[in-house]
């Protein structure tokens, strides 16, 4: 009797130890790894050897003082880097184990999987429709039915079907700044992104907008995984699941937001947390 | 159509402004031909049969040269200049060659590239007789005030086009590509439909430009020409006039539109 509890207990522990180990297997599948990431505009050198990997169906925040290359990196993530002319860098970037930079990689589709939003919003011009559509245009989509469910789709997630439903057709300006954003987001997800660059978003938003921004980040993680730059040291630590801490192109630390903002190991994270640096 | 979507609430101060402008330069244009044709120093030689069969020739023969070579300059000049901005980096040599011979080309006045005309077909008309070649009067006139149209229009064309297209907003551009768009996408989509007023624009400057020149050129060219002054005030003022026309319309097509970078900041 004795023998045969035991074994159970035993059984149940191999059990969980296994269940672990999926659990653990799948998080060593990072859909972005960066490694060893240099880059240089001209002379200047802007990130200093980054290491990092980001996990899917999490909140990765980025944050640093301005000007310290957080928006330089996540430009890297989507080839956008590609347009300035004196941009080098040395280093790899894997997405979903294959090689970014690689010279066969088709630069439109990683664009398409890896989607961004700028601080700034910036609508077409054309209708708030349109706008929307835009992106399944790209992709080949143009039967009339498809789209208006592609467009009240997108509105809906980003909350904006209400407001934008009387005036589908007319320009984006008749919006505020913030629903201009969130008409923006909703442009990016209807190209259906695995991972969605947030590059200081609230940058030009009052606090109840940026707030609808920040529920929204945490409504879609469900679906997309998430990087998040920011300067706003409260904002990261409200929105994020893992934090990396850049100070003037170097990535002083990353980990767990909860690691990050609670007890980190370097000084310098732990004065820029607590407000006495940058 | 797509110019008039495009027409905002705030400029239309400005476009109320600019008629007025164009109905006192066509009143005072409209008064000056009326006194130039009836002054006798001008119309002395003018023949006596109607007006219309003086003018006429002349001024067709006039835009037979200019219709086809113009619409050739702009449309390469165009070209020319989305090739230097889409295509070409910041740093090219190509790119700095063009874009300093345009600043040179287009800092010459208009006049003295139609004196530069007379004084190379007139020189030049020597040379290919003692080569003795089979030297066409009119062929080598063509050729040669052809050749003076390009260097004169294109270089304008040029600068305008490249001038609005740096008006579209990197942002766009960049929002566009992030969403998977390629190049001509992108260029097709977003840029052109926020660029085509200022080539426009700037496709009216540069004949403007030429035709200004034309008329000042007429002026002087004809007195040295046997067919002597027949229909010269006409064409004078109808090339004036389509100078002054272009010129406006010019104005009334960079108004309509204004870029989101100056209007905010």
């Amino acid at each position: 009797m004795f023998l045969l509890q035991h074994n159970r207990i035993d059984s149940e522990a191999t059990l969980n130890i296994l269940a672990i180990r999926v659990m653990h297997t799948e998080k060593e599948q990072p859909i972005l790894s960066i490694r060893d990431l240099s880059v240089w505009y001209g002379d200047h050198q802007i990130l200093t050897s980054l290491s990092f990997e980001v996990q899917p169906r999490q909140v990765t925040a980025l944050i640093g003082p301005t000007n310290c290359g957080k928006s330089a990196l996540v430009r890297c993530f989507n080839r956008l880097n590609d347009f300035t002319s004196d941009f080098r860098f040395t280093g790899e970037i894997l997405f979903k184990g294959s090689d970014m930079y690689a010279k066969k990689t088709n630069v439109a589709a990683i664009r398409k999987k890896i989607g961004m939003v700028f601080r700034k919003p910036r609508p077409f011009q054309c209708s708030i429709y349109e706008n929307v559509a835009y992106g399944a245009r790209l992709s080949g989509i143009s039967q009339p039915l498809q789209l208006n469910s592609i467009v009240q789709q997108n509105l809906e997630k980003t909350g904006l079907w209400n407001e934008a439903e009387p005036i589908l057709h007319g320009t984006p300006e008749q919006l505020s700044t913030g629903q201009q954003q969130l008409l923006c987001i909703a442009r990016a997800l209807a190209v259906e992104p695995e991972v969605l660059i947030f590059d200081e978003p609230c940058g030009e938003l009052d606090p109840i907008e940026t707030v609808k921004i920040e529920t929204l980040v945490r409504d879609l993680i469900s679906d997309y995984t998430l990087i998040f730059v920011t300067n706003k040291r409260r904002q990261a630590a409200r929105v994020s699941d893992a934090a990396g801490f850049l100070y003037y192109g170097e990535l002083i630390e990353f980990g767990t937001t909860e690691k990050i903002f609670t007890n980190p190991q370097d000084p310098r994270t732990e004065q820029y947390v607590t407000g006495r640096l940058g | 159509m797509a110019i008039f979507s495009m027409i905002r609430p705030e400029p239309r101060k400005k476009i109320v402004l600019l008629s007025i402008t164009v109905i006192i330069e066509g009143v005072a244009f409209i008064f000056l031909w009326r006194v130039l044709s009836e002054t006798d120093a001008v119309t002395m030689q003018a023949s006596s049969t109607s007006r219309l069969s003086d003018v006429l020739p002349s001024l067709l023969s006039d835009l037979n040269l200019i219709l086809p070579m113009s619409l050739l300059a702009i449309l390469l000049g165009i070209a020319c200049a989305f090739y230097l901005e889409e295509w070409l980096s910041v740093t090219n040599w190509i790119r700095h060659f063009i874009e300093s011979q345009v600043v040179f080309l287009t800092g010459i006045p208009s006049l003295l590239y139609g004196l530069l005309s007379v004084v190379i077909f007139f020189g030049y008309a020597g040379v290919f007789k003692a080569a003795g070649t089979t030297f066409q009067h009119n062929t080598a006139l063509f050729y040669t005030e052809a050749l003076i149209f390009i260097l004169m229009v294109s270089p304008v064309a040029i600068k305008t086009t490249q001038e609005a297209l740096r008006s579209v907003e990197t942002p766009i551009r960049e929002s566009a590509y992030a969403l998977g768009a390629n190049r001509w996408q992108v260029l097709t989509k977003q840029v052109i439909p926020r660029a085509f007023p200022w080539v426009l624009a700037g496709g009216c400057r540069a004949m403007s430009r030429a035709l200004a020149a034309a008329a000042l050129l007429i002026g002087i060219y004809t007195w040295s020409y046997t067919t002597g002054l027949r229909g010269l005030p006409d064409r004078f003022m109808l090339f004036l006039g389509g100078a002054l026309l272009l010129s406006n319309t010019s104005s009334f097509l960079t108004e309509i539109y204004v870029p989101a970078s100056t209007q905010q900041n």
